[in-house]
């Protein structure tokens, strides 16, 4: 399975990266393992498409990272929420509920269009 | 040594894209390394080049990886740009006040005969002066209220273009006034016999030519930037 469509992933990338970091600093390889398994490997984007999110969230200010040494001796870059990205992601988690629930209704609900008698 | 260098040309070819930005390009490889190391690392293939072939493909297309980095560092520089002009204005400003109440307390007159033209020249000064601070404060506003964008598309580039007009209409005013300023104080000073005195409107003559000039420079870098990216962004 190749899983969600590209495109309808592109659209919400911002938010699955942020909520990928609720639960604590990672790095880019880290972020992507993690919306691998909180999606049940349904997402899949070229890996690299999240590198651009994670620098433009920085720069929106909802991210900040800092430079580390790995174990393997290589320079990582580890990205945080910061408290905007916190309340961001919040927001976002709101919108989507709403968003969802009116989806869910809408395509739970396939009855026919009542007319007036 | 091959095995190493799938890895190595990958993020060469990728942060080559980004030449244009040094420091960003050095970044980008380095984080672009170690996410490809480390999907090695984890890989279950036992043959290291294919696992390193399977990373890189898993990553994405370096051109496409890229262009998308370079809209974001390119918005980042473009709105230090809007900051950069405001902070301009602010410092001309300021040098411009510390002269003007400088001239109040030593009760500095001017020639009779250099009134009228002092005064036309003031006129400019200060209509020049404001048409800076309104055009920069709005290049500022304008270009700090839009969203970064994900990619180079039109309507980004029709913001670019507002924001340099801007910024350009603002650059050009301020440039007028500091010629204005430069002029207005030489009519105050000419003819006057040279004394600790003439520091104060020197030096902020001085500090208002290195900030007009500096805006100028910053202008043209970024401006040259864009065009490398835009060049990549293109392709």
């Amino acid at each position: 399975m190749r899983g969600m469509e590209g495109e309808m992933l592109k659209g919400h990338l911002d938010m699955i990266v942020l909520a990928a970091l609720a639960a604590g600093p990672a790095h880019g390889y880290a972020v992507i393992e993690e919306i691998k398994r909180r999606s049940g490997q349904k997402f899949s984007l070229p890996e690299g498409t999240v590198y651009p999110a994670l620098h433009r969230l920085e720069e929106a200010g909802l991210l900040a990272s800092r430079w580390v040494t790995a174990e393997s001796g290589r320079r990582r870059r580890v990205y945080s929420l910061t408290k905007r990205g916190s309340r961001g992601l919040a927001e976002q988690r709101a919108v989507w509920e709403q968003f969802s629930v009116a989806i869910g209704a809408l395509l739970g609900t396939a009855r026919p269009w009542k007319t007036p008698a | 040594m091959e095995d190493s260098s799938l890895i190595a040309e990958y993020a060469e070819s990728l942060a080559g894209r980004l030449r244009f930005d040094r420091s960003l390009a050095r970044c980008v490889r380095q984080e672009v390394e170690d996410h490809l190391w480390e999907a090695v690392a984890t890989s279950s293939t036992g043959d290291l080049l294919e696992a390193q072939r399977r990373a890189i493909a898993d990553f994405g297309d370096a051109h496409v990886i890229a262009a998308q980095i370079a809209v974001v560092s390119l918005a980042k520089q473009i709105k230090k740009i809007g900051v950069t002009v405001v902070l301009v204005i602010a410092a001309i400003y300021l040098a411009m006040t510390t002269r003007v109440t400088w001239y109040d307390l030593g009760q500095w007159a001017l020639c009779e005969d250099r009134r009228a033209l002092s005064g036309t020249i003031g006129l400019i000064d200060r209509s020049t002066f404001w048409l800076a601070a309104i055009g920069g404060i709005a290049a500022w506003a304008y270009i700090g209220s839009r969203h970064t964008p994900t990619t180079f598309h039109p309507a980004y580039r029709e913001q670019l273009r507002r924001f340099f007009l801007l910024c350009s209409t603002a650059t050009g005013a301020l440039i007028t006034s500091v010629i204005c300023d430069g002029v207005l104080t030489a009519l105050r000073l000419w003819g006057l016999e040279f004394s600790f005195d003439f520091m104060v409107p020197i030096f902020s003559m001085a500090i208002e030519i290195a900030c007009a000039g500096a805006l100028v420079v910053h202008i043209r870098g970024i401006t040259q930037r864009l065009a490398s990216a835009a060049a990549l962004l293109s392709t």
